[in-house]
C-alpha cells in the first residue's frame, strides 16, 4: 500500500514538474510577443553588407596579365581566360574573361591569389535571372560596379547587428553617424602608434 | 431572468402582419442557422488571422501586413485562392469517399454550433442533451478522416487517417468524463442550464474553481480533438506530409482547413461555456443592476445583457484560442506512443478520479457542488 502511494506521489510530482516546464515555456513565448520584430522589409529596406562581404566578383580587364592563377586556385576551375600570345610584344594578350555565377561558390580564392589585384569582391548579392545562362558574366558585366544600398533613394539602409552602437539591437532609427560598438580600425592604429 | 427572446418577438411580429403562425415559424427557422454558419465562418477568418499574427509576434516577425489593414484580409485571400484552385482527384483514388471525407469532417463541426449559447435565449436550439449531442457529433469526425485517408490511395494519407482515428477515439473518453463531472454538478446536459448553474456569483461561481482538474483534462483533450500542436501528428507536415490532407487541393482542402479552425473555435467556446461561465461576466450583472437600482426587466438592461453576453463568450473563447496558438510555439509535437500513453494512462485515470471525487463532493457538500 505504502509503495503504491509512493508511486502515485512520484507520478504526481512528475506531472507538476512537467506542467511547470510547460508554463516556463509559455512565459518565454509570451515574452517574445512584446519584443520588436526583427523583420527587414526587403525591397524597401536592405541591410548594408559588411566590408568582408563576398558578393559578385568585380574584374578589371586592363590589369589582368592572363596568368590563370585564378583558374588554378578555383575549386572547380571556373574562370574562363581566353588569351592569345602577342608575337610583337611577346606578352599574353587577354581577349575574353568570364565567370559563371550560377556555378561560383563565392569562396574568394581567385580574389585572394590574383597577383595584380584585378579581381575583387563587391557587395552585390541580387543575382537573380530568368535564364541560368544570364549568370555567365563576361568581362563587361564583371567590370560593372554595383549600386550601393546607401545611395539608393528607394531603399532604407539598415545596419547589421555587428555595426550597431553598443547595447542597440534594433537598426531602425539609428542615426547614420552613431558609431558602432568597439573601436574602428583607424582608432586602434592611432592607439598603437601612441603607445610606441 | 429571461433575457431577449428573438424567436418569440420575430414570430409575433410576423403573425401581427398577417402571416399564419406555422409559416412564421418556418420563416424563422433558417435564420439562426444562416447566422450561425456566417458567424462560424467569420470566427474562422478571425482565428486564422489571429493565428498568423500571434505566431508572427511569438517569432519576432510581423506577419501579414499589406493585405488590408494589419493584414486582416489575409485569410479572405487564402479562401479565395482555395476556391479558384483546381480540384484534383488522384489517380486510382476512390472518388466518392474522397469527396465525402471532407464533407463528413466539416458538417458535424458546424452542426455542433447548435448547442453553443451566447445568452439565455441566444442559442439555436436549447437541446436538453446539448453536450451529449456535441460529444456524439465530434465522434463522427474521425470517420471522415479515416475515409479521406483511405480514399486518397496514398500510404501517408492512410497513416494520417489511422492516427487521427486512434487519437480521436482515445481522447474522446477523458473528454466525455470531464464533461460528465460538470454535468453531474449542474444536473443537466443542456448547455444553457450548465451556464445558469455557474451564474450568480460572478467569477467565483465559474466551474473552473470547482473543476480545475476537469478543466485541464478537457482543454488537453479538446486540443487533441482539434489536432492542434502538440497533438497534430495526424497532419504532421514533417513526418507524414500533412497526413490525410496530402492529396487534397482546392475546395476540398478548404473544407478541412475550415473544419479544423471551426473545431478550434468550437472547443474554445465549449471550454468557455463549461468552465468559464459562458456568457456570464466576471462581475455578475444582475448584482450590479440591483446595486445601482435598475429593474432587472427593463428593456435596455436586457439589450446590454445580451450584448455583453455575446462579447463575454467570444472574449473567453478567443482568449483560449490565444492560449492554443501560444502553446503551438511552445510545446513540441508528441510521438504517437506518447500521445496514446498520455490519453490512456494519464488522462483517463485522472478524469475517472476527478469524476469520483466530484460525485463524493456532491454528496458531501451539496450546496457548493449542485446537490
Amino acid at each position: 500500500m505504502l509503495k503504491f502511494l509512493k508511486q502515485v506521489g512520484d507520478y504526481a510530482k512528475e506531472t507538476v514538474q512537467a506542467a511547470k516546464y510547460i508554463g516556463q515555456g509559455l512565459s518565454v513565448t509570451f515574452d517574445h510577443m512584446q519584443r520588436r520584430p526583427v523583420t527587414v522589409q526587403y525591397p524597401y529596406e536592405k541591410l548594408i553588407p559588411s566590408e568582408r562581404f563576398r558578393g559578385r566578383i568585380h574584374f578589371e580587364f586592363d590589369k589582368c596579365i592572363s596568368c590563370e592563377v585564378c583558374v588554378r586556385v578555383c575549386p572547380i576551375n571556373l574562370p574562363v581566360v581566353d588569351w592569345e600570345m602577342n608575337k610583337t610584344t611577346k606578352k599574353k594578350q587577354l581577349k575574353h574573361y568570364s565567370i559563371d555565377f550560377g556555378v561560383c561558390i563565392f569562396c574568394g580564392n581567385c580574389v585572394e591569389y590574383c597577383p595584380t589585384n584585378c579581381l575583387s569582391m563587391t557587395e552585390e548579392y541580387e543575382l537573380s535571372a530568368y535564364d541560368r545562362h544570364e549568370l555567365n558574366y563576361d568581362s563587361v558585366a564583371l567590370g560593372r560596379l554595383p549600386y550601393k544600398v546607401t545611395d539608393d533613394p528607394m531603399v532604407t539602409p539598415l545596419r547589421e547587428l555587428a555595426y550597431l552602437p553598443k547595447g542597440v539591437t534594433e537598426p531602425h532609427g539609428v542615426p547614420a553617424d552613431a558609431q558602432r560598438a568597439g573601436l574602428r580600425p583607424e582608432q586602434i592604429l592611432e592607439q598603437e602608434q601612441a603607445k610606441n | 431572468m429571461e433575457g431577449i427572446d428573438l424567436q418569440q418577438t420575430f414570430i409575433r411580429s410576423l403573425t401581427e402582419l398577417g402571416v399564419p403562425g406555422g409559416a412564421a415559424k418556418a420563416i424563422w427557422m433558417p435564420l439562426p442557422m444562416l447566422l450561425m454558419i456566417i458567424g462560424a465562418t467569420v470566427g474562422v477568418l478571425v482565428t486564422v488571422w489571429l493565428e498568423r499574427k500571434i505566431s508572427a509576434s511569438a517569432q519576432q516577425r510581423i506577419g501579414p501586413e499589406f493585405i488590408g489593414p494589419l493584414g486582416v484580409l489575409a485569410p479572405v485571400a487564402d479562401g479565395l485562392k482555395l476556391i479558384f484552385k483546381e480540384d484534383t482527384v488522384p489517380a486510382k483514388a476512390d472518388p466518392l469517399l474522397f469527396t465525402l471525407g471532407p464533407v463528413i469532417v466539416v458538417i458535424p463541426v458546424f452542426l455542433s454550433y447548435l448547442i453553443v449559447p451566447f445568452g439565455q435565449n441566444l442559442v439555436i436550439t436549447d437541446v436538453s442533451m446539448g453536450v451529449f449531442l456535441w460529444i456524439a457529433l465530434s465522434s463522427v469526425v474521425p470517420i471522415g478522416l479515416l475515409m479521406s485517408g483511405y480514399a486518397s490511395n496514398n500510404k501517408y494519407s492512410l497513416l494520417g487517417g489511422l492516427r487521427a482515428a486512434a487519437q480521436s477515439i482515445s481522447y474522446e473518453i477523458p473528454l466525455a468524463l470531464a464533461v460528465v463531472a460538470v454535468v453531474m454538478m449542474s444536473n443537466s446536459l443542456s448547455t444553457v442550464d450548465i451556464v445558469n448553474q455557474q451564474s450568480g456569483y460572478g467569477i467565483l461561481g465559474w466551474n473552473i474553481w470547482r473543476q480545475p482538474v476537469g478543466f485541464l483534462i478537457f482543454w488537453i483533450a479538446a486540443l487533441a480533438e482539434c489536432e492542434r500542436i502538440p497533438f497534430d501528428l495526424p497532419e504532421a507536415e514533417e513526418e507524414l506530409v500533412a497526413g490525410y490532407q496530402t492529396e487534397y487541393s482546392g475546395m476540398k482542402f478548404a473544407l478541412f482547413y475550415l473544419g479544423s479552425y471551426v473545431n478550434l473555435v468550437l472547443s474554445a467556446l465549449l471550454v468557455a461555456i463549461l468552465y468559464l461561465g459562458g456568457w456570464e461576466s466576471p462581475v455578475s450583472l444582475t448584482w450590479l443592476a440591483s446595486l445601482v437600482g435598475v429593474s432587472e426587466t427593463s428593456a435596455w438592461l436586457e439589450i446590454v445583457d445580451a450584448a455583453l453576453g455575446i462579447t463575454m463568450t467570444l472574449l473567453k473563447a478567443y482568449f483560449l484560442v490565444f492560449i492554443a496558438v501560444l502553446l503551438r510555439w511552445t510545446v513540441p509535437r508528441v510521438r504517437i506512443d506518447q500521445l496514446l500513453d498520455l490519453g490512456w494512462k494519464f488522462l483517463l485515470p485522472v478524469s475517472l478520479v476527478n469524476l469520483l471525487l466530484t460525485a463524493a463532493l456532491k454528496i458531501a457538500f451539496p450546496v457548493a457542488f449542485g446537490g
